[in-house]
């Protein structure tokens, strides 16, 4: 195996203590909030009442339809409207977690009402001849099963997240991809030569070591628990 | 929670942005929109047809285990669908100079939605197939077909009528990825509607823009898998 090469440690070393850190984080922001705020819409859908069910419908629709990087730049570009760019950092970082939670909770969402309503209408209706209440069946009869069954695709989007977040590179978060890009361009500037290959190729590499796993992970829970 | 995001907040009234929507600034630039529009079609177009034809040989290969090629499908499949677009875009783009290719950009774009695109439909393919009970294929032998013609007259129309609605999924991811080749300054709708907003910050209009665009696109083919689903289900249970 060939050495690696004098120039590629300290950019290594920066990529995975600056930019892989803030990767991470906006991933466990979004993922925390889309499962949060999802669960809740997908419970909420399986209520009858249809205004309700169709607000929710248009609320997943909408932001599963726009490609994420449009949403990523709207919400980056709505401070600039009417209040002018204030700290850039904050806000570039805090749009990519509004637009990553959004679109993150319109999937949950559609997975929980899936998951909710494939458990067996029985199941209900022995909760309710046992005396419980309708929030009592959901919190200890229904949903327990249920986020069992959303496990898989807990992990998947847990997957998709993480490589969703480059999007952020766009409005100038600096995350992985950001983080190699900068490398690139500083070699570049430095010694005429940025080494793109090589590095991008490091960023591909490390997103493909985090990745795996999981997606293996999704496909062995779908396996057990199913 | 305030705290956390930063400390200041930002209220924008419904009313104001009412109040100052100008329909005619859509209207003024509808040249370069339009454009835009017909670079993603373009793109998105190469990118469907593409992803499709990688899609059933790779599914296929997959679905029938075929040795070798089978290994190699798998490791794209593994190698794309666990690494960002945006990256592998960045390596098409920025990467291969040093190897000695050179692509315009416009290549770079629909190159990396027909690989992203393949991979998945690939998988799209295979759980299709897989799906078509032996015994149908068993019958097609019985019937003196060879492997290929079995595969042309059985396994293709009941497997591809599984998989259509989840590679129609697939083409849908495709048409919005072309937004992301706004990185490489490929001049797509997003990327066209982006350049106008920084010079002239009319935000609400270069969204609404581009919200109809991909929500008429993305929900006309939403509507044609549930109809999909619907005319092309199999007669009886397999």
């Amino acid at each position: 195996m060939p050495a690696l090469p004098d120039w590629f440690r300290p950019v290594a070393e920066y990529m995975l203590r600056e930019g892989l850190p803030e990767t991470l984080r906006l991933a466990a922001i979004a993922v925390t909030a889309s499962a949060t705020a999802g669960v809740l819409l997908g419970t909420l859908m399986t209520i009858t009442f249809r205004p309700l069910q169709w607000l929710i419908r248009l609320y997943i629709e909408v932001w599963r339809g726009l490609p994420i990087l449009v949403m990523v730049l709207f919400i980056y570009w709505l401070p600039n409207y009417h209040v002018g760019p204030l700290h850039i950092q904050t806000e570039a970082y805090k749009s990519a977690a509004i637009a990553l939670s959004l679109w993150g909770s319109a999937q949950v969402a559609e997975a929980t009402r899936g998951a909710v309503q494939s458990i067996p209408k029985e199941q209900h209706e022995a909760a309710a001849a046992l005396g419980f209440g309708w929030v009592g069946r959901l919190a200890f009869v229904i949903l327990p099963q249920a986020l069992r069954r959303l496990l898989p695709p807990m992990v998947g989007l847990l997957v998709n997240i993480i490589q969703n977040t480059t999007i952020a590179f766009v409005i100038g978060v600096n995350e992985f991809l950001q983080a190699g890009n900068r490398q690139f361009e500083n070699l570049t500037y430095e010694t005429g030569d940025g080494h793109p290959f090589m590095i991008f190729g490091f960023v591909l590499l490390i997103f493909f070591v985090i990745s795996f796993p999981l997606t293996r992970l999704a496909a062995f829970l779908e396996r057990r628990l199913i | 929670m305030a705290a956390l995001w930063g400390g200041h907040s930002c209220f924008i009234s419904p009313m104001r942005i009412l109040a100052s929507f100008e329909w005619s600034f859509i209207w003024d630039n509808r040249d370069q929109l339009w454009g835009g529009f017909k670079n993603t079609i373009k793109t998105a177009a190469i990118g469907v047809a593409g992803s499709f034809l990688i899609g059933l040989v790779l599914g296929a290969v997959r679905a029938h285990r075929i040795p070798v090629l089978n290994q190699l499908a798998w490791i794209y499949v593994e190698a794309i669908r666990n690494t960002p677009i945006l990256v592998q875009i960045f390596l098409l783009y920025y990467g291969t100079p040093e190897l000695g290719i050179h692509f315009e950009t416009f290549t770079v774009a629909w190159l990396a939605i027909t690989i992203w695109g393949g991979a998945f439909n690939t998988e799209n393919f295979r759980a299709g197939f897989e799906a078509v009970p032996p015994r149908l294929r068993e019958a097609g032998y019985a019937l003196g077909f060879t492997g290929f013609r079995t595969f042309l007259y059985v396994t293709l129309p009941i497997g591809g009528r599984i998989a259509l609605p989840s590679s129609i999924n697939t083409y849908i991811s495709v048409l919005k990825n072309t937004s992301l080749m706004l990185v490489i300054g490929y001049p797509e709708l997003t990327s066209v509607a982006s350049n106008i907003q920084a010079i002239t910050f009319r935000t609400f209009e270069m969204f609404s823009v581009l919200a109809a665009v991909y929500l008429a696109i993305v929900w006309t083919l939403s509507a044609l898998i549930r109809l999909l689903e619907r005319r092309l289900a199999l007669p009886e249970a397999l």
